[in-house]
């Protein structure tokens, strides 16, 4: 597992493998690490040298390493990967879903037509009350998933606009 | 307390709240018992409900610490009402000290010098009036009480009417009585205090000042002996001062007379603190004695068993109040559950502390958690140690003002001994960010993403022989 750690302002990467060894920057460490207050605080032998890590709040991220108390966050490489895809999903595909289950009235676009932000593009009809579904961000209709006058069911995908410039 | 009635062979009562059942001074007592809810009024500042419990008890005196009702005149007139010895100057003393206008008239009438100022004000049209006849800036003051609350600094006259609803308003919280005064402003004033002691028997001695210039919020967060610019002729006015106000206010027991000095080493009276100080152990340290002890001795009716010229100062110390103050977020006091601690030790180290591991910090009361206090035959070797002893100490789950006192004790501005009241709003407000050499930094980046890890699976890391530690014993590494 891979982490990007900042401590106050300097960034290293922090990788466990799976057969226990550290990589700090790509090098491997030395390092013997013993924990000697459970969830709290670390004895860590860095090349011969002799380090205390004592965790002083989670939130936000303090630590104390040998008397001297730093800030620091911690992102997992899972938590960079999501990060990372919704921020794909933001700024390439953003896809349209239906509120709640109902039935398609009308669709006011057609695939290949460019959408404002905001602009309606399909009517949806729930509870007796018809509504409009607005284009969230500008860009190129990709895809229109049912025709007028389907059923729908809550979460459906009815359209994927595809952004053309970035927000 | 309980340790010096302890030293005497006298035995110990405590009284506690609701949320302090847990704590060190129920455990350290030979007796305890609870006199109300967590909120002060109900408990700690419930006097009847004290010395009921006193009586109940056994108890032949109380001692009432240095806070809610130690300078509460009401309270040792109660004590002594009850056939109880109070511990500290009687209510008479207390009140005539207490009101802090009457003190300056007294400090005037035994020649100490007092910083020019008003009686209580009447309105606001009069605080306008008397500020500008003083000149800015001005210090406007709660009459009833001391110790820096309620007080506010006014720079210019567009700020004198906020101010004063502000401090008429802090004023009636903490002293129940709204009254306000002005005082001129000394320019970058450094605080000075001198300890006094005072028998039955009409001798009164001083021990020593303390210099207690760094402050927040007018608390103090450090506090030393002797005063890097306190000179040995400087130190003699003090005392002979201090006595002076001591001996005209017939007081009793410990005191603490209070100065400012300033740039130029005039110094000026500032109040009395009728009680003992959360800084005495400096004191205790430089001088050999225990103040608590003398403190209970003389309340006992015993005259001092030494003259002036018997006190012996040695060496130098210095105190830092480790609080439950985020010094990252402008000291903002926390509660919380303290869950783990590792408090300094060896040569020249006293820890005066309220801190284990599972306590939970209530937040009714003052943030103080702990003092750690450090002697030296020399300044320097006070402040090293001290550095060595805040390096060592840990504190883990809630914030303290830890990071700030190792930062404090590192400026070239409090080594030197050229500090005044405003070293926290200089130093500590515009400080650079800390550098750490390769190795902290891997192993604090290493411990970040365990602690990380330990939080986020919560289930405990293998301790016994994990792949990492057996690694690490490897000698030869590509």
């Amino acid at each position: 597992m891979r982490y990007d750690v900042t401590i106050d302002d300097r960034h290293l990467r922090v990788e466990l493998a799976l057969d226990g060894r550290f990589l700090i920057d790509d090098r491997v460490a030395a390092a013997d690490v013993r924990e000697t207050v459970h969830g709290w605080q670390w004895s860590i032998r860095l090349d011969g040298e002799s380090h205390e890590v004592t965790l002083v709040t989670h939130d936000p991220m303090r630590l104390d390493v040998d008397g001297r108390d730093v800030r620091a966050t911690v992102v997992d490489e899972r938590a960079l990967r999501a990060s990372r895809g919704s921020a794909a999903t933001r700024v390439g595909r953003v896809e349209v879903r239906a509120p709640m289950p109902g039935l398609l009235k009308a669709i006011h676009v057609k695939e290949g037509d460019t959408v404002d932000r905001d602009a309606p593009i399909l009517t949806l009809e729930a509870m007796k009350m018809e509504n409009e579904l607005l284009a969230p961000v500008r860009g190129r209709v990709a895809k229109l998933s049912h025709s007028a006058g389907t059923k729908v069911e809550g979460g459906a995908v009815l359209a994927v606009i595809t952004q053309d410039e970035a927000r | 307390m309980v340790r010096a009635c302890h030293d005497l062979g006298v035995r110990a009562v405590a009284v506690y709240s609701d949320v302090d059942r847990d704590a060190l001074h129920v455990r350290a007592a030979d007796a305890a018992f609870p006199i109300g809810r967590a909120a002060p009024h109900e408990s700690y500042l419930n006097a009847a409900r004290i010395i009921e419990v006193a009586k109940r008890a056994g108890c032949d005196a109380i001692h009432p610490g240095y806070g809610f009702l130690s300078e509460n005149a009401d309270f040792a007139q109660a004590v002594a009402d009850a056939g109880l010895v109070f511990v500290g100057p009687p209510a008479a003393v207390q009140r005539a000290l207490g009101e802090k206008t009457a003190a300056r008239r007294l400090a005037r009438e035994a020649k100490v010098p007092v910083a020019e100022g008003t009686e209580p004000l009447r309105d606001l049209s009069e605080a306008r009036q008397a500020a500008k006849r003083i000149g800015y800036p001005v210090l406007l003051k709660p009459a009833g009480g001391g110790g820096g609350k309620g007080m506010r600094t006014v720079r210019r006259e567009e700020d004198l009417d906020a101010s004063w609803r502000g401090a008429t308003g802090e004023a009636t919280a903490a002293f129940g009585r709204p009254a306000l005064y002005l005082e001129r402003a000394v320019d970058r004033p450094r605080h000075v205090e001198m300890q006094i002691l005072a028998d039955g028997s009409g001798n009164v001695v001083w021990l020593g000042e303390r210099d207690c210039s760094v402050q927040r919020r007018h608390q103090k967060l450090i506090e030393e002996t002797p005063a890097p610019n306190v000179d040995d002729a400087l130190r003699a006015k003090l005392g002979a001062a201090a006595v002076r106000i001591a001996t005209a206010a017939g007081y009793r027991n410990a005191g603490t007379v209070e100065f400012l000095v300033d740039t130029q080493g005039a110094f000026y009276f500032l109040e009395v603190n009728t009680r003992l100080q959360v800084e005495h152990p400096v004191t205790e340290m430089v001088t050999g004695l225990d103040l608590v002890a003398l403190q209970l001795r003389m309340a006992g009716g015993e005259p001092l068993p030494f003259a002036q010229a018997d006190i012996e100062r040695r060496g130098s110390a210095i105190e830092c109040r480790i609080t439950a103050e985020d010094p990252h977020a402008a000291f903002a006091p926390h509660s919380g559950v303290v869950s783990f601690v590792r408090e300094p030790a060896g040569p020249g180290i006293r820890v005066d502390s309220a801190l284990f591991a599972g306590l939970t910090i209530p937040s009714e009361y003052d943030s103080l958690l702990a003092k750690v206090i450090a002697f030296g035959r020399d300044r320097d070797e006070a402040l090293a140690r001290m550095r060595r002893a805040l390096d060592e100490m840990r504190v883990a789950g809630v914030p303290t003002s830890l990071p700030f006192h190792r930062f404090a004790l590192r400026q070239p501005a409090f080594t030197k001994g050229r500090y005044d009241t405003s070293f926290v709003g200089e130093c500590w407000e515009r400080r650079e960010p800390l550098h750490l050499e390769a190795g902290a930094l891997s192993a604090v980046a290493l411990g970040a993403v365990l602690a990380t890890r330990s939080r986020a699976e919560r289930r405990p890391l293998p301790i016994a022989d994990p792949p990492w530690a057996r690694i690490g014993r490897e000698d030869a590494l590509r």
